[in-house]
This record gives C-alpha cells, structure tokens and sequence, in this order.
C-alpha cells in the first residue's frame, strides 16, 4: 500500500489556460503531499519557475493551514506563485477564511460544474450549489465569488467585491462592489443591513450611489431592479 | 526573558508609523523596558533621523543579516535613554537583500533580550511588508482619519489577518477634533467601526511633531505636548495598564467608542 503510495504520485499537475492547475488527491496525508511535490518541483524548477500555479482541491477538505503549507513550498521551491484556490462549495472551513486570504482568489464551484462545463452551471446558476457563507468581514482587496446565493455575516468594506450567482445578503454594511445574477438573473437582489456601497450591479446593470449623506435606515435595505433601473427600497 | 516583538504598519505611507514607533520607544524606554527598534525600510530609512542618531550609524539591518557584524554591533543607543535602541536600515540597499526568515530569526533573537522590539514597517505590501511582519507577534496599524488611509489601513489588516497575525490594534494619527465637531473629518467612532479593529490610541494633530522630528527629539520627552502624552498612554496601554480614553482627545465620542468594544 505505502509502495504504491509512493509510486504514484499523490497530485497531478495540469496545464490549464490561466497557468498551471494543481489537483491534490483526498487521502494522502499532508506530509506525503508535499515531500512529493517539492520533489515535483525541484526537478523541472526551470520549468515552473515563475509560474502561477492554480490550487484545486475539489477532491480534499479545505483546511487554511495545508493551503498555506502547499503555498509556502511552492514558493519556496521553485518561486511559482498561488494564483487561485478552487473549492467545492459544501466546504464550511472554507469561508470561515475565505475573507482573509492573502490575495488569493478563490472560486467555488462544485465538482459537477468542472466536469459537465460552465455551460450547463449557467443554464440552471441556482440549483447548482448551495449558498456560501462567509463569517468575516471582507476588507479591501478582498474579492468572493459564488457560484449561488452568497451570505456575508459582517461588513463589506471599501475596496473589497463581492460576486453572485443569486443574491447576496449582507448582515452588515455594504460598504463595497457588489455584483448579484452576476449570470444574468435580473431577479437577484442585494439585502444589506445598510447600503453604502461604491457600486452596485445586478445582472448587466450598473448603479452608483447617490451623492451626500442619506437617514440611516430602521431595519434594512434591498435593492433590486424596477423597469430597467437599480433601486434601493429601505424596510 | 521573552520580550515581545510588535510591527508598526499602515499600507499608505506619511501617515506617522516612524514618528509613532519612535514615541512609543522611547516612552516604553522611559518606563524602565529595554527596548529595541527597527528600521524595516530597507532603501529609506528614517528611524534615525526622527531618533536624532544618523550621525552615528556604522552598520546596519542589511550588515546584521549578511553576517558582516555582530548584532550589537549594529544596535545605536539612544542619546538620552541606556536601555532604548535602534537597528538602521541600510540606504544603500535593495528591500530584497532582506529575507522574511532572516528577519524572523533576528526578531527572535531581539525578543529573548529585550522587553519589546518595534518594528518600522515600509509603506506598501510588497517585500518590505513582508519582511516586517515576518517576525512580529503583534502589529499596530496607524492611520490618519482619510479615506485613503483607512482604505490602505483595511486591506493591510485583511493581509495580517491572512498570515495569522490576530493581535491586532489600531493608532488614530492626526486626529483633529475641531474639524471632527464641524463634520469635516471621520471621527473616530467612525474609523473604529469601518475597521473593527480595537482602539488602542488617538493621537491629535499638533505642530510640535514637526518640530520634534526636525530636532530628533521625541515628543514623550517634552512636557505639555498633547501628541506626546497621547503617545505615553498608548505605551502604557501596550505595557498593559488600563488607561482611560478621555473625551478631550477621542472628540467626545467616548460612548460611541466603548460601546463597540462591548464596555
């Protein structure tokens, strides 16, 4: 078992168009991972030197701590950089950090989405996963997407954008860009507690705020599009 | 002994992390800590100027690292306080003649000597950034009540956020309370509740910064100054004593404040 475990290897590096895609098997412990993957790099180091590397663990729990591990090597090793990390969307570990990557961009998507090509996720956005969470403030530079509804338990601040699928719901202030049925679906909505954003846009439409300050309002807000106009309804 | 090794940031640049790392130094010197600071601005440094030591500088942080000299070597004593020092950045030299574990390393190194190590971070969030925050257990993040700051303030604290450093709080810098009571400037509830980040200090806008840092002599050592008292309580607050926030200084929005923090 160990024999055949070191024998094939416990990754499989692709090239894809945005760089290279690192596809990290569910089982191997992580040691294993990346004594084989130094190893990977070290010999073709010319060959991925400088090179963006796109981390998929749609086979592997997400864990902060091994990404940062793999992360580091890489870097480390051959100088090839974390462009992205691809997660599935069931993951709950996932968005407790996912607001505090360090620059990383980070697509959700289910197994199913990569197999059958994004043109089915497009036809059917809402059924293909369920909504992401994300407990954590989004600082600036910060950029979430969902393929589904997409749920924020904390403020959205300046400089940090935030994209879905369906609607998006803010328990906080909207304080950055927002992007709902970024597919297309004018239905979609953004909910915030307030919103103060930079822009909004919903599906192909675009909204600036209003100029000069506005009455906080009691409860909350939604906007969503009337005729062919983004407006924000305070309840 | 293991002192504590804490990081001076802000991501926008002018915004006084070198004017607060040297008050706060000398202040934490002046309460009986030994103290070490660094200049982590590799290609410009200014630590030394604002200390008014430059004129002493033989080796410095880029020396220490490559093994051309001893650490203590490269460590400037304060002209007025024994126990206060600093480490230079080299003028000469590139960000990258710095790695992040070598800075860990000497942070490390610093820390089993020292009470506190401070740590002068360039502006940005590129290499110098990282080599900063390399070594740091704690970080400080400075910024003046501007959205441009506050902007650079929020995306550094989502960066420290990411390398695991979570103790984290914040210095408001040239805080100007007249203009904060007309509606002219964010207040500092405002800036608190954008960055949810802990207060740990206000510090208000005042003339004698500039001429303190013409002179190379810090604020905490004059009497009088409402910057450099502002500065010694925020010492003492990192030293860990619960210093009240006045209304004076916050602008009156003490309430607002406390309340955030659950007080």
């Amino acid at each position: 078992m160990l024999g055949r475990m070191t024998d094939e290897l416990p990754f499989v590096i692709k090239a894809d168009r945005e760089g290279f895609l690192l596809i990290v098997n569910g089982k191997t412990p992580l040691p294993h991972v990346l004594e084989a993957l130094r190893t990977k790099l070290e010999e073709s180091k010319a060959f991925f030197q400088k090179s963006k590397m796109i981390l998929d663990l749609h086979q592997r729990p997400f864990d902060p701590e091994e990404v940062g591990a793999v992360r580091a090597l890489m870097e480390q090793a051959a100088g090839v950089e974390l462009a992205e990390v691809r997660v599935s969307c069931e993951d709950g570990a996932f968005s407790r950090w996912a607001a505090g990557l360090l620059g990383v961009k980070i697509r959700l998507g289910t197994e199913r989405d990569k197999d059958t090509g994004a043109s089915d996720s497009q036809a059917n956005p809402h059924d293909a996963s369920p909504p992401l969470v994300v407990r954590q403030t989004c600082r600036s530079g910060t950029r979430i997407e969902s393929p589904a509804e997409l749920v924020i338990l904390g403020d959205v601040n300046p400089g940090a954008e935030i994209i879905a699928s369906g609607d998006i719901v803010v328990f906080g202030t909207l304080r950055g860009v927002a992007h709902a049925g970024a597919q297309g679906d004018r239905e979609a909505r953004i909910w915030a507690l307030h919103i103060e954003p930079q822009q909004l846009r919903i599906a192909d439409l675009v909204a600036l705020p209003p100029r000069g300050r506005k009455p906080k309002p009691k409860r909350y807000e939604v906007a969503e599009v009337k005729g062919d106009l983004i407006q924000v309804v305070s309840y | 002994m293991a002192g504590r090794t804490i990081v001076v940031t802000s991501g926008k640049g002018g915004v006084g992390k070198t004017t607060t790392i040297a008050n706060l130094g000398t202040a934490l010197a002046k309460k009986g800590f030994s103290v070490v600071m660094i200049d982590a601005d590799i290609g410009l440094r200014n630590l030394d100027v604002v200390m008014g030591l430059e004129n002493r500088i033989v080796y410095n942080l880029v020396d220490i690292v490559e093994g051309k000299c001893r650490i203590e070597q490269a460590m400037i004593r304060d002209r007025k306080l024994k126990k206060l020092h600093i480490i230079p950045a080299a003028q000469t030299r590139e960000k990258d003649a710095v790695q992040p574990e070598q800075m860990k390393a000497l942070c490390q190194q610093l820390a089993e000597q020292n009470d506190f190590v401070l740590i002068d971070c360039p502006a940005g969030i590129e290499r110098g950034f990282k080599n900063a925050v390399a070594g740091a257990q704690q970080a400080l993040v400075v910024t003046t009540p501007e959205v441009s700051a506050i902007r650079d303030a929020d995306r550094v604290i989502g960066l420290l956020e990411a390398n695991l450093l979570k103790d984290i709080h914040l210095v408001i810098n040239r805080l100007n309370v007249k203009m904060v009571k007309q509606g002219d400037m964010m207040s500092t509830a405002d800036i608190v509740s954008l960055l949810s980040v802990p207060l740990i200090g206000v510090v208000p806008e005042s003339e004698d910064v500039v001429v303190s840092t013409n002179r190379g002599v810090p604020l905490v050592h004059e009497r009088g100054s409402r910057a450099g008292a502002a500065f010694q309580k925020i010492a003492a607050r990192l030293n860990g004593e619960s210093v009240p926030f006045d209304d004076d200084q916050d602008g009156g929005f003490l309430s607002r404040v406390k309340r955030i923090f659950g007080g």
